[in-house]
């Protein structure tokens, strides 16, 4: 390892600033604003004087079981949807991976609903999943059942609400990690496969052990990226259930903005996002450790 | 610490909300024309085309003032507002839904009117508007025009199961008679969803038109005397039966849906429990075979819901005088009439409904003059009724997906009354 002939560090810091600056303005400060307003009774656009209220906050909260539920929720919603969406990316890209008539036609197709607004998304989906029988959901059901199926109010359903939003979620994000992983398939050198060929190593044998070592930190990525994806899920529950029926499909963002914004109860939306925070961090800490990526 | 909290706050609010124009400085008397910058609701497409119409003419009329007008959708609209006054970007005009004026002239960000205004143009208002637009002795708001909330019917299918038509509210049909109605409607009707709620509305439509089943039970959202309270009123024996009773008629399902808000028009349902603002549109849909009724009475008499979306003018207004005589010429009667010919509302002044073709004597929404006076009960008036509204809103929702009507109520009342306790009962702060 030669030495640098001149110290680079003022060099590397002026060319971080302006993401160092940019993050600690958007990210940083507000999240120290919160940390402090979550200690206080702030209220928004309140005449009343605020007040330091010490623990408070974080105490109701965490005896409020439609914000545990929430919590519960996007545990879950995490726990489907990442390693779900993960395996079905990768799925998506071997198959584009083969040389296909009309391939860039297919990785358009796959790729589109990721360039459409989540709103959009959202709204299109409501209407996919309407009630009763001619419902395109329902009807598609329907006809895959040969008339089996009856009939369900998808989004209003207690069961089904939070199934559907991580359907609509994964059909949404999917093309993402897809196009992703195949960057990575793609930089893997085709010489590993002719001499795994020349080993005996069939297709399986192929995608074991050159496949998925090649795309090692790819995976590794992906899923760090998704889970934080996962846990910000905001807007299909806003547009497509309100966090109903009861709590079903709400969501720690979700009950956070209601508070603050609806209710004006700041400080407790601030608590809730600081509770969140350290949670999403212990996670994503958690995943640095046990995913290491290969130097 | 106060100056430290309120500046940790705004700093939120910036980094939340997307940041405004920066407002020019007050302009002097040569200066050009008096900006004045007006926020609307978006409303129904004839309600805005009438008023940019308004707003033209105002600026043609007036060579000294220029409105500018921004359209904002009402599903978040007291989010909007909130975030526009933590920002110091609230515009010179603000319209809003009714029973936000207290919460919004609470926090101090409304210009009492009283001075404004012309007393001629004051004492034109509605009794309900004028009642609607005050708060602590002071007038702080003034409408246009005030709502009409009823059931829109099809008389033909109403009339071929042989219902009785309830002539005003004093003969609505009771809720009993209203359920079996439901089935006998659906007997005839291909998916048996024959009676339409808006369920694809969002927001303050849930309060505005369910709040009256509570108190056409005896019930209510909140205490109306002092002290301030939801516990036992909001969850009241009474409240829970009678929203068990809008919970059937879904479980059963006789409510459409209403994804495309083309129940009635698209002839699915043969009742509409909806507002004055359908009327072009139902009209347009059905012609003479639409019919105004009354909504169900729960036992205490029917009830409807008042008051409607209305204009004050911000403390941040640096030309009161200006924005006054934007208000003036908006509640003129010629101008009160093309809106509520647009939406179908009651003229909001006396000298308009005295002219009004829809609200004469023979017009076809006599019923919404009718229920003004003695069926339609206010949203309460209380700097609460954000909170009020958001968990009534969460408890129906919840109902409307069948949970427990008793469980979501209260929930809501307990929210609310957290809620009043740690605003210490919202007194007001002078």
């Amino acid at each position: 390892m030669p030495r640098p002939l001149t110290d680079q560090t003022p060099a590397a810091w002026s060319m971080a600033a302006p993401a160092v600056a940019g993050l600690a303005l958007f990210v940083g400060l507000p999240f120290l604003v919160a940390f402090g307003l979550a200690f206080t009774s702030a209220r928004l656009g309140s005449p009343l004087p605020v007040e330091f209220l010490g623990w408070e906050q974080f105490r109701r909260i965490l005896a409020d079981p439609a914000f545990l539920r929430a919590l519960a929720n996007n545990g879950l919603f995490a726990m489907v949807v990442v390693p779900l969406q993960t395996v079905l990316a990768l799925g998506l890209a071997l198959l584009l991976n083969q040389p296909l008539r009309g391939l860039p036609l297919f990785r358009t197709l796959f790729f589109m609903p990721v360039v459409f607004p989540m709103s959009l998304v959202a709204v299109v989906w409501v209407l996919l999943y309407a009630p009763g029988g001619t419902g395109p959901v329902n009807a598609f059901l329907g006809w895959l059942s040969f008339g089996a199926w009856s009939p369900r109010d998808f989004l209003h359903d207690p069961a089904w609400a939070l199934p559907a939003i991580m359907l609509t979620s994964i059909w949404q994000g999917v093309g993402f990690q897809m196009v992703i992983l195949l960057a990575g398939l793609q930089a893997i050198p085709a010489e590993r496969y002719e001499a795994a060929a020349i080993d005996g190593a069939g297709g399986w044998g192929q995608f074991l052990h050159v496949t998925l070592p090649g795309l090692r930190n790819t995976l590794i990525f992906v899923v760090v990226v998704t889970s934080i994806l996962a846990f910000r899920l905001f807007d299909q529950v806003r547009i497509m259930t309100q966090g109903g029926p009861g709590e079903a499909s709400a969501t720690v963002i979700y009950a956070a903005v209601r508070a603050a914004f609806e209710r004006q109860q700041v400080a407790r939306g601030a608590a809730m996002t600081v509770v969140f925070f350290l949670i999403v961090l212990a996670v994503t800490l958690l995943q640095r450790r046990l995913l290491r990526q290969e130097r | 610490m106060r100056g430290l909290i309120a500046g940790l706050l705004l700093l939120a609010a910036l980094s939340l909300a997307a940041c405004g124009e920066e407002s020019s400085a007050p302009p002097g008397a040569d200066d050009g024309p008096v900006r004045l910058r007006v926020w609307v609701h978006s409303g129904q497409p004839g309600e805005r085309a009438v008023i940019r119409d308004q707003v033209a003419r105002f600026n043609a009329a007036e060579p000294g003032v220029q409105v500018e007008l921004t359209v904002i959708p009402e599903g978040g609209y007291n989010a909007q507002v909130q975030a526009a006054a933590l920002a110091g970007d609230l515009p010179d005009v603000l319209e809003f839904d009714g029973p936000f004026l207290y919460s919004y002239a609470w926090q101090g960000h409304l210009r009492p009117l009283d001075g404004l205004l012309p007393a001629a143009v004051r004492d034109d208002l509605l009794p309900s508007l004028a009642a609607q637009g005050s708060w602590n002795g002071r007038l702080y708001a003034v409408g246009a025009f005030d709502s009409g909330l009823g059931l829109w019917g099809r008389k033909s299918l109403l009339e071929a199961v042989g219902a009785r038509l309830p002539a005003g509210p004093d003969a609505a049909w009771s809720a009993t008679e209203f359920a079996q109605l439901l089935e006998r409607l659906a007997e005839r009707d291909s998916d048996g969803a024959v009676l339409d709620l808006k369920l694809n509305y969002t927001g303050e439509w849930f309060t505005y038109a369910f709040s009256p089943v509570l108190q056409s039970a005896g019930a209510d959202l909140v205490t109306r005397a002092p002290p301030l309270r939801a516990g036992g009123v909001l969850d009241s024996g009474e409240a829970v039966a009678a929203l068990r009773r809008v919970q059937d008629w879904i479980r059963a399902g006789r409510v459409d849906p209403n994804l495309d808000d083309a129940a009635f028009t698209g002839g699915r349902v043969a009742l509409s429990w909806a507002g004055h603002w359908e009327y072009p549109r139902y009209r347009k849909a059905v012609g003479d075979d639409l019919v105004l009724l009354p909504l169900p009475d729960f036992g205490a008499g029917s009830r409807t819901g008042q008051g409607s979306w209305n204009w004050a003018i911000t403390t941040r207004c640096d030309r009161p005088e200006a924005a006054a005589r934007f208000l003036g010429f908006l509640l003129q009667p010629d101008e009160v009439l093309a809106m509520t010919a647009a939406n179908g509302a009651v003229p909001g002044t006396r000298r308009a409904v005295a002219r009004s073709p829809l609200y004469g004597p023979a017009g076809p929404l006599r019923l919404f003059v009718a229920q003004l006076g003695e069926n339609a009960v206010p949203r309460p008036r209380t700097p609460a009724y954000p909170v009020i509204t958001s968990a009534f809103q969460k408890a129906f929702q919840d109902i409307r997906n069948g949970l427990d009507v008793e469980e979501a109520l209260r929930r809501a009342a307990a929210l609310i009354d957290q809620d009043i306790q740690d605003n210490r009962g919202y007194r007001a702060v002078e």
